[in-house]
């Protein structure tokens, strides 16, 4: 079923000039002396230039969250021990783009963490990956330079999708689980080996490695106003570009699906089904203001001629088995939310409706991760984008299409 | 200025919370504490104290809310 993505090379592309992933559509992986090349040795910059430029050219965190970098940065504490923590765990299972990145461009997400360490004094530094290939890359990276010596790459277990949230993954570190604590301590109080930490995804770091390098102007060049410089998205199903696409911040959706009749789902298994895409851009305070948020940059849309309704049925199946139990609206919730879509899938009527509607409400806001209101954010605007085929399901007791298979939902110990 | 925080990671559902708080907390279909999310009034306060320290997980926090 998802062919593109579980074949071992996803596609890598992009729209316009690629930055972080320059040379690898030529060359594959890049390695340290196409790096040099490409990028030259990483500028190291000052704690307050970082603050600064982070927030001239407003960098938001890359692994959902969108969180602004500057401030992350602003609130690590000064002369005492700290740690920094890269996030290469990609728990969101629709989502390439982490592993690709690791895999093929390791030297930006490496000098990323040494301007971070740099800048706030560290010698504390850890890259968390669940990919075997991206961890190897990586590996054999900081062997190929001198410089890395401090970077420490650990493969995690797989922690499913609960476990790539940043809190689950210092946890994972110290205890071996990968689970979110119940009080919500933030890394940059407390994260790896009890230090304040600054943690981020690794594309995030990528970023700061080529802002380091090229400064707010050079690095805005490219981009929108809002938000300066480029994404990583992955793109999947019924898309001209499929895979991994690396898009300049501003490029309207509708380029990357053209003439949409068919519901869209921006942002991931945490994210939004709609109705199209009109007028949305890759722009992460605006999709946020419209009620999708970009989340890891997940695009997909399912082919004509296929029932979205049993797919949206089977990843919130997924989803439920994903809870990590540890909450029980989550743990109950979600499989009974799933059921009641299971029956409306089947052809129940506006009692079943009215119970999923009832119980999304009782997930939301209610467990220690972001795993209940996500995976309520994306039942929840499924109901409501596919009305119309929900209809024809209410009908018949269902559509008479073929499910549609665009959207991975991996067994346990096979991602 | 206090609120009720319930960490969900120790929550078992034993429900006394509902019955030492009723003003406030209410069970939702599988036992567990649908927490009205306001102020607590100074009123309630002395209740809801007593009913975090009767929660058998120790899942019941009354805190003031902006250090939460």
């Amino acid at each position: 079923m998802t062919a593109v993505l579980d074949s071992p090379t996803t596609p890598v592309s992009s729209i316009g000039a690629p930055r972080l992933l320059a040379g690898v559509a030529e060359h594959g992986r890049v390695d340290h002396a196409r790096h040099l090349l490409l990028h030259g040795a990483p500028v190291l910059r000052r704690r307050s230039w970082l603050v600064a430029a982070t927030r001239d050219v407003n960098l938001l965190g890359r692994g959902g969250g969108a969180f602004p970098v500057t401030a992350k940065l602003a609130a690590m504490p000064s002369g005492r021990d700290v740690a920094v923590l890269l996030n290469g765990s990609e728990g969101e299972p629709a989502s390439r783009k982490d592993r690709v990145l690791m895999t093929c461009a390791p030297h930006l997400v490496i000098d990323g963490a040494l301007v971070v360490a740099d800048a706030l004094g560290t010698a504390n530094v850890t890259i968390v990956v669940h990919d075997a290939a991206a961890h190897d890359s990586l590996v054999h990276a900081v062997a190929e330079r001198t410089d890395a010596t401090v970077v420490r790459v650990v493969r995690a277990a797989d922690g499913g999708f609960v476990g790539g949230e940043i809190r689950a993954v210092v946890n994972g570190l110290a205890t071996g689980r990968a689970v979110p604590g119940g009080r919500r301590v933030l890394p940059h109080v407390s994260g790896v080996d009890g230090l304040p930490t600054f943690g981020s995804n690794v594309e995030t770091f990528a970023h700061l490695a080529l802002l380091g390098r090229m400064g707010v102007a050079e690095y805005a060049r490219t981009g929108s106003t809002a938000e300066p410089g480029t994404s990583l998205l992955t793109v999947l199903g019924d898309a001209p570009v499929r895979g991994v696409v690396e898009v300049p911040n501003g490029t309207p959706l509708s380029v990357l699906l053209p003439a949409t009749t068919a519901p869209v789902l921006v942002g991931g298994y945490h994210g939004t089904w709609r109705r199209d895409v009109d007028g949305l851009t890759v722009d992460r305070a605006a999709l946020r203001a419209a009620g999708s948020p970009l989340g890891a940059g997940v695009i997909a849309r399912p082919h004509p001629g296929t029932c979205v309704v049993d797919e949206v049925v089977r990843v919130a199946r997924w989803l439920a088995a994903e809870s990590a139990g540890q909450c029980g609206p989550c743990f109950f919730g979600l499989p009974a939310i799933a059921d009641d879509l299971a029956a409306l899938a089947a052809g129940a009527g506006a009692d079943r409706a009215a119970s999923a509607h009832r119980r999304l409400a009782l997930v939301r806001g209610r467990g220690a991760c972001a795993h209940p209101d996500g995976s309520a954010a994306f039942v929840g605007s499924a109901l409501d984008a596919l009305a119309d085929e929900l209809a024809v399901h209410q009908h018949h007791g269902r559509c008479g299409r073929p499910a549609s298979t665009v959207l991975p939902t991996p067994e346990e110990g096979t991602r | 200025m206090s609120t009720i925080d319930v960490d969900w990671t120790r929550c078992d559902a034993h429900g006394l919370c509902s019955r030492l708080l009723p003003e406030r907390i209410t069970l939702d279909e599988w036992g567990f504490p649908v927490v009205d999310g306001r102020e607590l009034p100074d009123d309630l306060v002395r209740a809801a104290r007593s009913a975090a320290l009767a929660c058998p997980a120790l899942a019941l926090r009354v805190g003031s809310h902006d250090a939460g």
